[in-house]
């Protein structure tokens, strides 16, 4: 019997799937999925840490206003912040910006606003007696942030870091908005050419997302573990 | 009070910053002088743009045209990948010199950019069965099949009022509901309902209409602010007209033996 699928279709545009058109012209497809993904996790991490703790700070005139822009932009699609970002960019800068670093931009935005909810909580999580304690020592408040509540936190805050950077990684999908070749736009072209093949190029795709994202967070887990020993509470 | 103050001195000198940003924009002599047009296009668009599986470049139909515009200029051409929504925002910020990308001329476009002569006009037609229609009046009390809000199924619906329309997902869902005869006849843009009749097993049954119900012309898009590359895009266009070079490239894409045979039943004129 003849199978079903066809995956010649994946054989025949590896190459294109794997970097776009590369070098004639740029980057594309699972490789521009991985940079764009890793730059904004690495982006995300400190932009959350910092929009966390400015949330929290003491100082009325940083937290209000910050709490507000997290929360304007919690409560955007994330498809509306890269196209906000794509007009807002160059009006601010007032030069060309490249599309990749628009969906950089919006991802690292997004995700650094979600993860400063996380910080909030992981803090939150240790006691509040730690803290009392660290200062009667002597330390200042950012001291004891920085030596005896973050340790502790971050490592409370991993799964849920993973649970949205595994999100972010897919979500780089939606920089066809603004015209970034990245894997799903590069299996769009390949199925408007093709057009008999949509279900293996589509059930490529998804497999190529899950190993992506299963080796993240089996790396996240391997992390997790590792620093496990540390752990006081 | 004075939190108030300095926060408004730098919301305008922001403001007075932006305003003097925007000034520089690429006339003919600077792309000359630069060496290099910038032309948006589509990249998944079969055959007008897409990325071919060999060689991994851009190919197509407005590519072909973005090419010969070059030529005439003296420059080298740099394909821009541009989707519908972002296209004329990054012509009119001077992101991209040209937009050859599949776009119809309407007036509403027409007042923020520039259209050139249409280079390509598209018809809305049927898949009917073979000789069962002549004319329009034949489908009016038909059901017809076309795709959810798509503007085709608006054309349809003002030009047979009649007539039962029924939406579906896509075009290849449409035309299996149409061999299975539960709707009469399919309708939308010429160039896909050949690529769907082409690729079809059984092709013989069934037919392009010779009448449309709509057209759609095609034209590059330019910037207000450039007039005299307008001159030179329009003026490429006719000698592509008169040379046969457009003819040629019609050929290419859209002859019997490609993939969307079509009949070409249109020229450039001013």
């Amino acid at each position: 019997m003849e199978s079903i699928f066809d995956f010649s279709v994946i054989s025949d545009n590896f190459l294109q799937l794997l970097i776009g058109r590369y070098p004639h012209g740029p980057l594309g497809g699972l490789a521009l999925t991985l940079i764009l993904a890793f730059i904004s996790v690495i982006l995300s991490i400190f932009g959350g840490l910092i929009l966390g703790l400015l949330c929290i700070s003491r100082n009325k005139f940083i937290s209000l206003p910050i709490i507000a822009i997290v929360n304007i932009v919690r409560a955007m699609p994330l498809l509306m912040v890269i196209f906000w970002m794509f007009f807002i960019l160059p009006s601010i800068t007032g030069g060309k910006i490249p599309e990749n670093t628009t969906v950089i931009c919006a991802l690292s935005i997004f995700t650094s606003c979600y993860i400063s909810q996380i910080v909030i909580a992981g803090i939150a999580s240790i006691p509040r007696g730690q803290t009392e304690a660290s200062i009667s020592t002597g330390l200042t408040y950012w001291q004891s942030m920085r030596y005896i509540i973050l340790p502790q936190g971050l490592r409370n805050m991993i799964p849920s870091f993973v649970n949205q950077f595994v999100s972010l990684i897919k979500d780089t999908s939606l920089g066809y908005i603004v015209g970034v070749s990245e894997i799903t736009q590069v299996a769009m072209q390949i199925n408007n050419r093709t057009q008999i093949h949509s279900a293996e190029i589509f059930i490529f795709l998804a497999f190529i997302y899950f190993i992506i994202c299963f080796i993240f967070t089996s790396l996240s887990r391997w992390l997790e573990k590792s620093l496990s020993w540390k752990k006081v509470i | 009070m004075k939190l108030n103050r300095r926060f408004f001195l730098v919301a305008l000198s922001t403001l007075t910053f932006l305003s003097f940003t925007k000034q520089s924009y690429a006339d003919v002599t600077e792309i000359k002088k630069k060496g290099s047009i910038i032309v948006g296009v589509k990249d998944s668009l079969y055959p007008f743009g897409f990325v071919d599986e060999k060689t991994r470049r851009l190919q197509g139909y407005d590519i072909d045209f973005a090419n010969e515009i070059g030529k005439k200029l003296g420059v080298k051409v740099e394909l821009k990948a541009v989707t519908s929504a972002n296209r004329i925002p990054l012509l009119s910020e001077e992101n991209v010199d040209l937009l050859i990308c599949t776009m119809t001329i309407t007036p509403e476009r027409a007042k923020e950019i520039n259209f050139s002569y249409p280079y390509f006009i598209s018809k809305q037609k049927f898949i009917v069965k073979k000789g069962s229609v002549k004319s329009l009046k034949d489908l009016d009390d038909k059901k017809i099949g076309t795709t959810k809000g798509s503007t085709s199924e608006k054309n349809a619906a003002a030009k047979l009022p009649n007539a039962k329309i029924i939406s579906y997902d896509d075009y290849p869902q449409a035309y299996l509901a149409m061999q299975q005869e539960k709707v009469f006849a399919i309708t939308t843009d010429e160039s896909i309902l050949a690529g769907i009749l082409s690729r079809s097993i059984k092709k013989k049954d069934f037919e392009l209409s010779s009448f449309d119900i709509s057209k759609e012309p095609y034209g590059v898009g330019v910037n207000k602010k450039n007039p005299e590359l307008l001159k030179i895009v329009n003026q490429t266009l006719l000698e592509m007209e008169k040379n046969g070079k457009a003819n040629e490239t019609f050929t290419k894409w859209f002859g019997p033996k490609s993939q969307v045979p079509l009949v070409r039943d249109f020229k450039i004129v001013p």
